[in-house]
Order: C-alpha cells, then sequence, then structure tokens
C-alpha cells in the first residue's frame, strides 16, 4: 500500500475539520449544560454575552487561553506539560472511527468498537500521570481515585458493547446502524444500553460520578494545579468524551440514521437525526447531573462492582443465548428487562421501610445478641 | 431507586417553571415596607417645607456620627405659615458611615426623619456617597409617596393642624377674657 500525497492531504483536512467541530460541538455543549442546569434548578444560566448568553463559552475560552500558564516549583514539569495531551488525543482520536452519517467519517474502521476501547482507556494513563506529575496531595489522591473508577467501570462498558457486538455480529459502527433498520437495539438490548450510559457517564467523570474532580474532597483532583490553555485542555476532552458517550449511544443504541427515517435519508438529514439523539443523551446526562449528588467512593466501587459488572455480563449472556439458539428478538428485550427489574427491586425493597424503623431493628439485634452472649459467658 | 425516580421529576418540574433570577440592574425585586434602607428626611405638605428642625439629637445619638446637621430661624414662622420657630438650614450624611441601626429615627420628636427604602449606595464621584439636604428630603419625598406614610404625633408636627389647634387655644382664651369683661 503506498501512501499519497492526495490521501494525506485529505486526511489532514478531516482531521483539521473534525477537530474545529469538536470545538464548536463542545461550545454548544457547554452552553446548553448551563443553561439547561440553570432552568433546572430555577435559574437562568448566561444571559449577558451575545443574544441569550450564547458567546459566553467563546468569552470563557478566550479568558482560558490569554490567563497565565502557571506549573508547581516541584512539578515534574515535562509530565506536567505533555499529560493534558494524553487526556485529549486519546479523546479525539475515537473520533475518527465514529460515522455521525453514512460515509461521513475519516476512517470507517471495520473494528471501530474495539478502537473505541482501546483507546478511551488510555486516558487513565494522563489522569495518573497529571495527578503525579503536579506533585500535590490533592492531584495525587485525584489520580489514585480516576485510575479505581475508570478501570472498574471500563469493564461494564466493555460487556455492553459486547452484547452490541454478540448481537449484531459486527464491530463496524457503521454496521451496527445498518442493522438498525426495524428496530433501534435499546429495544432489543435495554439492558445492554442502561449499563452503556451508567458506565459511560462514569467514564467521563460527570456528576454524580465525578469522585475524582470532587472540588469539596479533592479539589479538583489531578488538575488541581493546572491552570489556563492547559486547563482547557482538560475541559475539552471532558466535553468532547461526554459527546462521544453520547453519539455512541445514538448510534449504536438509538438507530443511529436508520430509524425511524429508514435509509433514503440525505447526509445532512442523517447527520442531524445523529446528532438529535445524541443531544436528547446528553440531556438527560445534565438532567442527572443537576438532580443527583455526587456518590461517595465506595458507593462508587460497590455499584460498579455488585450491581454494573453482573448486569453486563447477564446483558452478554442474554445476547449470546438468543444468536446462539435463535430465539425471537422480543425474548431478549423480556429477558434484559426481568434482569433489570432485580436491581430495581432489590432496590424497592430496601427503600419500602423507612430508615428510622431499619436502624431500630439493628438496634434491637444487637441488643438481643449481647443479651445472649454475657448470659453465655 | 423509587426515590431516584422522584428527585428526577423535581428537577424536571422545575424546567417548566419560571426562573426565580432577577437581573439586578434591569429588574428590581421590591422591598418589603418594613425594610430599613438609608434614612431620609421627610417633608411636611402642609407647610411646604421639611419636618425636620434641626435640634441635633439624632446627631447626638448616632453611633456612628455619620450626620451633621444645622438650624436656622424659620422665615415661614413669623409669616404665620408655620409653627416651626426654627428649621432645618443644612443637613448631610455620610452614608458609607450609616449603619442603617434606626436610632435616629427612634429619638426624633418631630417625625422628622425615617429608615426609606433606599439602599443603593454605588455612584461615580468620589463624594457619591454624602447625601445633603436636597438629596434626603428627595429620598423622604419618595419614600411618602411610595409608602402612604404617616406621622406619628400629627398634633404636634405637622402644620396645619399645630396651628389649628394654636387657634382654635387662642380663640378658646380669648372667649374666656371676654366672658367676665
Amino acid at each position: 500500500m503506498t501512501l499519497e500525497a492526495r490521501d494525506v492531504l485529505l486526511a489532514a483536512i478531516g482531521l483539521f475539520a473534525l477537530f474545529n467541530a469538536l470545538l464548536i460541538g463542545t461550545m454548544v455543549l457547554n452552553w446548553t449544560e448551563r443553561k439547561f442546569l440553570g432552568r433546572l434548578q430555577g435559574r437562568v444560566g448566561p444571559t449577558r454575552v451575545g443574544p441569550f448568553g450564547l458567546l459566553q463559552p467563546l468569552a470563557d475560552a478566550m479568558k482560558l487561553v490569554l490567563k497565565e500558564d502557571v506549573s508547581p516549583g516541584p512539578a515534574a514539569r515535562a509530565i506536567f506539560w505533555v499529560s493534558p495531551m494524553l487526556i485529549f488525543v486519546p479523546a479525539y482520536v475515537v473520533w475518527l472511527a465514529v460515522p455521525v452519517a453514512p460515509g461521513l467519517v475519516i476512517r470507517a474502521l471495520d473494528l471501530g468498537i474495539f478502537f473505541f476501547i482501546a483507546f478511551s482507556v488510555l486516558s487513565i494513563v494522563g489522569l495518573v500521570l497529571a495527578g503525579w506529575s503536579s506533585a500535590s496531595k490533592y492531584a495525587v489522591l485525584g489520580s489514585f481515585r480516576s485510575a479505581a473508577q475508570l478501570v472498574s467501570y471500563e469493564i461494564p462498558i466493555i460487556m455492553a458493547l459486547l452484547a452490541v457486538v454478540v448481537a449484531t455480529g459486527t464491530m463496524n459502527i457503521g454496521e451496527v446502524v445498518e442493522q438498525q433498520g426495524s428496530a433501534p437495539l435499546v429495544a432489543i438490548l435495554p439492558l445492554a444500553f442502561a449499563v452503556f450510559l451508567i458506565a459511560g457517564v462514569a467514564e467521563v467523570g460527570r456528576t454524580p460520578f465525578d469522585i475524582y474532580f470532587a472540588e469539596s474532597e479533592v479539589v479538583g483532583g489531578p488538575f488541581v494545579e493546572y491552570s489556563g490553555a492547559h486547563w482547557a485542555i482538560f475541559f475539552l476532552a471532558e466535553y468532547i468524551s461526554t459527546l462521544l458517550i453520547a453519539v455512541l449511544a445514538s448510534l449504536l443504541f438509538l438507530g443511529g440514521w436508520r430509524w425511524p427515517f429508514g435509509d433514503g435519508l440525505p447526509a445532512a438529514a442523517a447527520a442531524a437525526l445523529v446528532m438529535g439523539k445524541a443531544y436528547l443523551v446528553v440531556l438527560v446526562i445534565f438532567w442527572v447531573r443537576a438532580t443527583y449528588p455526587r456518590l461517595r467512593i465506595d458507593q462508587l466501587m460497590s455499584f460498579g462492582w455488585k450491581v454494573l459488572v453482573p448486569l453486563s455480563f447477564a446483558a452478554v449472556i442474554i445476547s449470546a443465548a438468543q444468536q446462539f439458539y435463535g430465539w425471537h428478538a422480543a425474548t431478549s428485550t423480556a429477558l434484559s428487562l426481568a434482569v433489570l427489574a432485580v436491581p430495581v427491586a432489590i432496590q424497592a425493597r430496601y427503600q419500602r421501610r423507612p430508615a428510622m424503623e431499619r436502624a431500630r431493628r439493628y438496634a434491637e439485634r444487637a441488643i438481643a445478641n449481647r443479651q445472649t452472649t454475657s448470659v453465655g459467658g | 431507586m423509587l426515590s431516584g425516580i422522584r428527585g428526577l421529576l423535581t428537577t424536571l418540574r422545575w424546567l417548566f417553571r419560571r426562573p426565580v433570577t432577577a437581573h439586578y440592574p434591569k429588574h428590581h425585586l421590591p422591598v418589603q415596607d418594613r425594610y430599613m434602607g438609608f434614612p431620609a428626611l421627610l417633608w411636611d405638605e402642609t407647610a411646604d417645607e421639611p419636618f425636620c428642625t434641626g435640634c441635633m439629637v439624632c446627631v447626638r445619638e448616632c453611633p456612628t456620627q455619620c450626620m451633621s446637621a444645622q438650624m436656622h430661624d424659620n422665615p415661614r414662622a413669623a409669616e404665620g405659615a408655620s409653627h416651626r420657630r426654627k428649621i432645618i438650614e443644612s443637613f448631610s450624611i455620610n452614608l458609607n458611615r450609616c449603619i442603617l441601626c434606626g436610632i435616629c429615627v427612634d429619638v426624633c420628636a418631630f417625625d422628622a426623619i425615617e429608615m426609606s427604602h433606599e439602599h443603593e449606595l454605588g455612584s461615580f464621584s468620589r463624594t457619591g456617597a454624602r447625601a445633603d439636604l436636597p438629596i434626603l428630603l428627595d429620598l423622604g419625598r419618595s419614600f411618602q409617596a411610595q409608602t402612604q406614610w404617616t406621622p406619628t404625633n400629627p398634633e404636634k408636627n405637622v402644620a396645619q393642624v399645630a396651628l389649628a389647634k394654636r387657634a382654635a387655644g387662642a380663640a378658646a382664651k380669648g372667649d374666656g377674657q371676654e366672658e367676665p369683661s
């Protein structure tokens, strides 16, 4: 295979266009988040810079770029300056394989889903290095937390994607979309979708899973010592990843450009459909952010390992069994919903009893135990 | 899970409510009638002059000494239009020093000073926080217009009422003198 100048030029143009699209996407997302979050909390969000505050992200970006970039004295300078890139580049590179319309992709990889998994794990390295190199206790604590959280939630997200791969028989994201002509995959694999969305939110570290930024605990985690443009790169990476999770949910689970309008859409309309679905997912993520407080780290880990990991394995098994035995798709839906109902039922059972009553029962039991042991002793 | 869903619905309900934010310089939230802003001097409509006689009791009682006042003879008393023989000539309050305690209002015997609703201190000049007599009287007039303020002791302090009472008293005294002669 020879590399021609024309291919290189086209790739460069594509990368540049993608980068700018992502920049604009980040700004739109940032504005949407602040406006939407504000309204959900009875506020109005940005209103002053431009009509409806639309230029606020631009003003923020300018402020961040013009700000002085400082680094702590004892920091490991080289790693300190490189690690923002180690976080941003994986988040950006994954987008190369993500089609937002049929053919509208820089490189349609046959192993697109595998590519996503491989590169999304890489950002952990950047986070840990950023924390370690800033020579700050908070940053190191934050980066340990990020390593624990991201490694834990990597498993459910991979398993949820594996369920998709098993159901569709391909790792090419475009082909997964093409197979959803009659029904989106979320109808067949609701369990995998739920796991993917929750683990995806944890993966990009948005509230309620922002354990490793956690301003009130580790004052910003691995990013404490960063300022100015380097901090802006972290910020950019976070928003790009959020958008990526939303677009993947839209492509892999919500039918991408194939559902509900079928095949004949022009490219612009197809892209608009995909992005519209992605923005719905993003709004749900913001909505959850506006509602729930941050989890404690032990709650996060136990939720990940005791709830999400078993659920994701169940999703793979259901998907595989359906393919292997050739069951009807509705069987998979029913089984998924049944499995999904288990943690909901357990939680509801715990919740039906008021906390005080439960505490009193524990206390009574403890007193009873003490009496029997004292009699025995 | 169930309470989690209830939480989501609660935030969603806020989406369809009007935001509570008021954009401050454009929209002012109304203050309560009992709100204590900066002190203002009140205006006696019946005599077309201030209530304040410049007795300086507020100046002496002010814990931060933010006020100063001077009195002079009231020309309108000589004309018979007012019962106040002395009246305020100049009054000034340094609003930066004022702590809005309201002691000046409590000690005033002439219903002359009141805590107005004015609370905005920003200005473009160095002396912007110094309120002199015309400013204080303007504040007082707008405060009276907004709140339907009524004097606590009209018989003593409102010119028309006090003059009428004095005239009635004089007439009664005059009648008493005429009868025995």
